[in-house]
C-alpha cells in the first residue's frame, strides 16, 4: 500500500479522475490518505505557476482595461442511482479548464480553454483583451496566496471513497421506503457527489484555491392507492465529508419521502384567489430567494432595471425582518471560502431591522458603486465569466412561536414544501410553486394541499410579513441550484415560520364559489 | 468531417474493447461559439472560445456506465476508459441495458437537413458588433423617453458531433446556429420597471429578419407590460401567444416519455389510443424540417429517425420511447425524444380570433409554475393582456392558471396562423375556454 499513490486510488473509485497515466487498477480498496490538500494541485498536475499567470494576465491587459483574472477549473462529478430495486447505472464527467476575462469598467471581455497549454491560454487571454483598446501597460503585482477560513474541510476526497462504500447507502434507500409503506410501489435513488478545484490569480494580487465539495443523497417514491398514483422527492445534502452519510440519514431520508408521497392522497389544489400564507421553517426561505435576493444583485441595481435600484437605505419591511446572504455557514450548499473572482467569502446584511442595507456585489459593480465587493461574484464553471449570485440567502428568526403565526391565520394556506421559483427582476413579481402544503382554517392546520403556483411581488411581499417565528431552519438539501443569465451555481435558503398577509394562491376555482 | 475527432473516437473504441468492455459508444462534441453583448452604445461583453467533450457509455459483464471528459490527452483518456470499466463492474447487472439492436439504424435518409451554414466563416467580428449596435439601437429608439437600460446580444456557434458503436453505428454531423437578441427595461409607475425581450433563432444569420425589426419589438413588447396589474378571479378564454406554448406543452411531453411511463410517473400510462385532448389537437414529430433546430437523421440511440403522429385529433398515438425503456417496458420503441414538435398552425390571425372570443387574456408570459407527472396537475403563472371585443383593454400581472393536463387540451379549441419557429418546438398560438386565471 505504501508505494500507492493517492492518484491511483482517485482512479479506484467511481470517480474517475485521471489527470495523469494510470500505472495499475486496483479496484474498490480504499486506504487512509493525507488530509486533503487545498493548495498545489494546479502546480503538480499542469505546471501552473505565478511566472506562466503573470505571462497570461499581461497579455489579458495588453490593450488595456482596469483588472483581468485567470479561473482555473477541475471538477469531478459523481453520479449513482439505483432504479426498479437495482443500483445498476453510474454517471459521472471531468471538466477542465481555464477562464481568462479582462474588465474595462462595466466592460467584460472572455476567453476560454480546455487545453492547459501556454499556447491555448494566451490565445484565450488575447480574446479576452479585446474588449480593451487603450495602450496602458499593466504594472505587475506580485500575487499573494489567500488565507481564509475553510467551511467544507475534507478528511477524505469523495473520489478517494469506493464505489463499493456508496453503493450500499443507495440500496438501502430502497429497501427503507418499501419497508414503510405497502403503498410504494416505485423508488428511485441517487447519490451524487462533486468535487471541484479552482485556482484563480487575479491581476491585483490576489492568489486562490479551494477544493469545493458538493454531494447528496436523493430518493423518490411513487405510491399508489385506490388506483391512484403520487410521487414526492427529497434530499439531505451539502458540502459534506463522506462521513455524514450513514444509515441513520439514510432512514430518515426514508421517513421523510414517503411521508410526503402518502400525504398527497389525501390533498387537492386549493381554491384560487388572495389569501394568508404561513410559510413553514426551511426549504421555504426560496420565496426570499425570489423574491428580494435577485432583486439584490447588483448587476441589476448598476443598470437600473430592478425594483430595488433605489431603495438602499429606506425602509422596505416591519423593524423585526432581518435578511442575510451569506458564504460562512460551514457545510451549507451556498457556502464559498472564496468567490470565483477572488474574493473571501462573508455575511452581507440584505436587510437590517426593516431597512434595505446592501446589494450583493461582485468587482465589476463593487467598482460602480464604490464600496468593497461582497464576495458574491460567482460562475457555474471556467466556460462563464462571474456575476453577482446569492450564496446561503434566509431570514433571522424573529420572536412568536410558529404556533402563535399559525393561530392569527383564519383562512389561509400553510407552506411546507417549495420545488421551484422565478422573478421577474424589474417589476418584482414573483412566483414559487408549492408542491406541498396545508390549508389553515381558524387557526389550526387542516387538509393537505399540492402542486399550487403561488404569485406575489416582492417589494409588496416584504411589507406584508406581519409575524416571524423563532425556529430559522435552512434547507438540508444539496440538490439546490439558481439560474442566472445562462449559468446555474448551487445555493441554499432558510426560513423561519412567517406568516405573509396577502398572496395569489393560484387554485382551480373561484374562492368561495 | 474533422479526422483527427475520428481518429480519437476510433482509439477510445479501440481502447474499450481492449480493456474488456463487451459493448461501447462513444461521443465526440466540439463547437466554436461567439458571444457578443452591447449596452449603453458599447460591448459590454465579449466571449469566445472552442469547446469540446467526449462521452463514452461502457457495457461490460451486463452493467451500464456512462461517464464524460472535457481531457483529451491521449494517456489521460486511457486511464478514464479503464477506470469506467473498472468501476462499471462494481455496479448490479441490468439485463436491459445494451446497444441498440443494428436494424433500428437502418434506412436513415441521405439528405441535407440544411442546418449547416456553409458560409458561417464569413461572419466577421465588426459584422457581430455591427450588428449587436443596430440591436440596441433600433431598441432605444422605439423605446423613446421610458427607457431605462436595454442590452442586445448576438451569437452564433458551429457545432460538429462524431457517434461510434462497437455494433457499427456510425454518425457525424456538423451545425450551425445563431440567434439576435434585444432585451429593454423601461419606467412604469411607481417602482415598476417592465422588462420584455425579443430575439430570432436560426441556423444562419442571413435567414434571420432584421436587427431593427427585433429591436423594435423588443421595446414594443416591454411598452405592453405598462400598467399591468392583478384583476379578480374570473373564468375565461385564453390565449396562449406562440413562444410561450411550450412552456405549458413540456409538462404534457414528459408525461409522453417512456422513462416516466416505466417508472409509473405518467399521467398517460395506459392512455394509448384514448382521446386525450380536443379534436383539434394534433402534434407532429418531424425531424426533416429544413433547417429546423431540431432536426436530424439519426436519434439519440443511432435509430434512424421517422417522422411521426404523435397526437391525432385529440386521440394520443405514440409515446416517446428509447431502446432501454422499450427493453424494460416490453414494447417496440420508437424515439427517446421530441426532433422538432410541430402543433399544426390555423387559419386566423391572433387578431381575427379575438374579435370573436368577447372577454379574454392574451398570455404574453409564464412566472414560476410547475407539473405533476404522475397527476397532471400544474400550476403556472401569468403576464398577458386583458381583450374585449378583440380591443387590448388592460396588461395583467401577477396571476396565475391551474388545471389538469387530461382536462386542458380538451379546452382547446384554435391554433392561430402564427407558427413560432424559434426553437424546436414550432407552436401556433392556442385558444383555450373556460380556464380559471387566479388574481385578487
Amino acid at each position: 500500500m505504501g508505494s500507492m499513490s493517492r492518484r491511483t486510488f482517485l482512479n479506484t473509485s467511481l470517480a474517475i479522475g485521471g489527470a495523469t497515466a494510470l500505472t495499475r487498477i486496483i479496484p474498490n480498496i480504499w486506504v487512509q490518505p493525507a488530509r486533503a490538500a487545498t493548495v498545489g494541485f494546479f502546480e503538480s498536475e499542469f505546471g501552473i505557476n505565478n511566472i506562466l499567470c503573470k505571462k497570461i494576465l499581461e497579455k489579458a491587459l495588453s490593450k488595456g482595461g482596469d483588472f483581468a483574472d485567470i479561473y482555473f477549473e477541475h471538477t469531478i462529478s459523481n453520479w449513482v442511482s439505483l432504479e426498479d430495486g437495482k443500483v445498476d447505472r453510474a454517471y459521472g464527467s471531468i471538466d477542465l479548464g481555464v477562464g481568462i476575462r479582462t474588465v474595462k469598467g462595466d466592460q467584460t471581455g472572455y476567453g476560454f480553454t480546455q487545453e492547459l497549454t501556454e499556447e491555448s491560454m494566451l490565445a484565450a487571454a488575447a480574446t479576452a483583451a479585446t474588449i480593451a483598446n487603450d495602450a496602458m501597460k499593466y504594472e505587475t503585482k506580485e500575487f499573494v496566496q489567500l488565507d481564509v477560513k475553510n467551511h467544507y474541510p475534507l478528511e477524505r476526497l469523495f473520489t478517494e471513497i469506493s464505489l463499493s462504500l456508496k453503493l450500499p447507502l443507495v440500496k438501502q434507500v430502497n429497501e427503507k421506503c418499501f419497508g414503510l409503506s405497502g403503498h410504494v410501489i416505485k423508488v428511485n435513488a441517487t447519490m451524487h457527489d462533486q468535487q471541484k478545484r479552482i485556482l484563480i490569480y487575479t491581476s491585483d494580487g490576489v492568489k486562490a484555491e479551494d477544493i469545493i465539495p458538493r454531494n447528496y443523497i436523493a430518493a423518490s417514491v411513487v405510491a399508489e392507492k385506490d388506483g391512484r398514483q403520487e410521487r414526492a422527492g427529497w434530499n439531505f445534502g451539502g458540502r459534506h465529508e463522506f462521513s455524514y452519510f450513514t444509515p441513520t440519514l439514510v432512514d430518515r431520508l426514508a421517513h421523510e419521502v414517503v411521508k410526503r408521497a402518502l400525504v398527497l392522497f389525501d390533498a387537492e389544489q386549493p381554491p384560487a384567489g388572495e389569501l394568508p400564507v404561513v410559510l413553514g421553517p426551511g426549504l421555504t426561505g426560496i420565496l426570499l430567494h425570489e423574491a428580494i435576493g435577485h432583486g439584490m444583485e447588483a448587476d441589476f441595481n448598476r443598470k437600473g432595471v430592478s425594483t430595488y435600484a433605489t431603495m438602499i437605505g429606506k425602509r422596505v419591511a416591519e423593524p423585526f425582518v432581518n435578511i442575510v446572504d451569506e458564504g460562512i455557514t460551514d457545510r451549507q450548499l451556498g457556502s464559498i471560502n472564496v468567490d470565483d473572482e477572488g474574493v473571501p467569502g462573508q455575511k452581507t446584511m440584505l436587510v437590517e431591522n426593516g431597512i434595505l442595507t446592501s446589494y450583493l456585489h461582485d468587482r465589476i459593480s463593487a467598482r460602480h458603486y464604490k464600496v468593497n465587493p461582497t464576495g458574491n461574484g460567482r460562475r457555474e464553471s471556467y466556460q462563464h465569466y462571474p456575476i453577482p449570485r446569492m450564496r446561503n440567502t434566509y431570514m433571522l428568526s424573529g420572536e412568536c412561536t410558529p404556533e402563535e403565526v399559525i393561530k392569527s391565520v383564519k383562512k389561509g394556506i400553510y407552506v411546507t414544501d417549495v420545488s421551484n421559483g422565478q422573478v421577474k427582476i424589474g417589476e418584482g413579481d414573483f412566483a414559487f410553486y408549492i408542491s406541498q402544503g396545508n390549508m389553515i382554517e381558524d387557526g389550526k392546520i387542516t387538509k393537505p394541499v399540492k402542486d399550487i403556483n403561488i404569485m406575489g411581488n416582492g417589494p409588496k411581499m416584504l411589507q406584508n410579513v406581519t409575524m416571524v417565528a423563532n425556529d430559522m431552519e435552512l434547507y438540508e438539501g444539496g440538490t439546490g441550484a439558481c439560474g442566472k443569465d445562462g449559468q446555474r451555481v448551487p445555493v441554499s435558503f432558510g426560513l423561519p415560520t412567517c406568516l405573509v398577509k396577502s398572496l395569489t394562491v393560484g387554485g382551480v376555482q373561484k374562492q368561495g364559489a | 468531417m474533422n479526422k483527427d475527432m475520428i481518429n480519437l473516437c476510433e482509439f477510445v473504441l479501440k481502447t474499450a474493447k481492449d480493456a474488456g468492455a463487451d459493448d461501447c459508444r462513444v461521443a465526440y462534441n466540439k463547437s466554436r461559439f461567439v458571444e457578443v453583448q452591447y449596452r449603453e452604445h458599447k460591448a459590454e461583453t465579449v466571449k469566445e472560445a472552442t469547446t469540446q467533450g467526449l462521452g463514452v457509455d461502457i457495457y461490460v459483464n451486463g452493467r451500464y456506465s456512462s461517464q464524460g471528459t472535457s481531457d483529451l490527452r491521449h494517456d489521460a483518456l486511457k486511464s478514464f476508459v479503464i477506470n469506467v470499466i473498472e468501476a462499471a463492474k462494481l455496479l448490479e447487472e441490468d439485463p436491459y441495458r445494451s446497444l441498440p439492436d443494428p436494424r433500428f439504424y437502418e434506412g436513415r435518409k441521405d439528405i441535407d437537413l440544411n442546418i449547416l451554414d456553409k458560409e458561417y466563416e464569413k461572419l466577421t467580428p465588426e459584422h457581430r458588433h455591427k450588428m449587436a449596435q443596430e440591436l440596441e439601437e433600433s431598441c432605444l429608439q422605439a423605446g423613446g423617453e421610458k427607457v431605462i437600460s436595454a442590452t442586445s446580444q448576438v451569437y452564433d456557434e458551429f457545432a460538429e458531433e462524431i457517434i461510434l458503436t462497437s455494433n457499427g453505428f456510425w454518425g457525424e454531423q456538423q451545425s450551425t446556429v445563431c440567434y439576435k437578441f434585444a432585451e429593454m427595461t423601461a419606467q412604469d409607475e411607481g417602482d415598476r420597471r417592465p422588462n420584455g425581450y425579443h430575439y430570432a433563432v436560426g441556423r444562419a444569420m442571413k435567414d434571420l429578419p432584421s436587427c431593427k425589426k427585433i429591436g423594435e419589438e423588443a421595446a414594443a413588447r416591454t411598452l405592453s407590460l405598462f400598467g399591468g396589474k392583478k384583476l379578480k378571479t374570473e373564468t375565461l378564454p385564453i390565449i396562449i401567444e406562440n413562444r410561450n406554448v411550450g412552456r405549458v406543452l413540456d409538462g404534457f411531453v414528459q408525461a409522453m416519455n417512456g422513462w416516466a411511463l416505466q417508472q409509473k410517473r405518467s399521467f398517460l400510462l395506459n392512455k394509448k389510443g384514448e382521446k386525450i385532448g380536443s379534436d383539434i389537437f394534433h402534434m407532429i414529430d418531424d425531424p426533416f424540417v429544413m433547417g429546423g433546430l431540431g432536426s436530424r437523421l439519426y436519434d439519440g440511440d443511432g435509430f434512424a429517425t421517422q417522422k411521426r403522429i404523435m397526437i391525432e385529433n385529440g386521440v394520443l398515438n405514440e409515446y416517446y420511447i428509447d431502446w432501454y425503456r422499450s427493453r424494460k417496458l416490453g414494447v417496440e420503441p420508437t424515439t427517446g425524444g421530441t426532433s422538432n414538435l410541430i402543433i399544426p398552425a390555423g387559419k386566423r390571425s391572433v387578431a381575427e380570433i379575438m374579435k370573436d372570443l368577447g372577454r379574454g387574456i392574451l398570455i404574453n408570459g409564464f412566472i414560476g409554475g410547475n407539473s405533476n407527472s404522475n397527476t397532471g396537475d400544474f400550476s403556472i403563472g401569468i403576464t398577458g393582456t386583458l381583450f374585449e371585443n378583440g380591443q387590448f383593454t388592460q396588461a395583467v400581472a401577477e396571476m396565475n392558471i391551474a388545471d389538469n393536463h387530461m382536462e386542458f387540451w380538451k379546452k382547446l379549441a384554435e391554433a392561430a396562423n402564427d407558427p413560432w419557429t424559434n426553437s424546436s418546438w414550432h407552436m401556433p398560438s392556442l385558444v383555450f375556454m373556460d380556464v380559471v386565471v387566479a388574481g385578487v
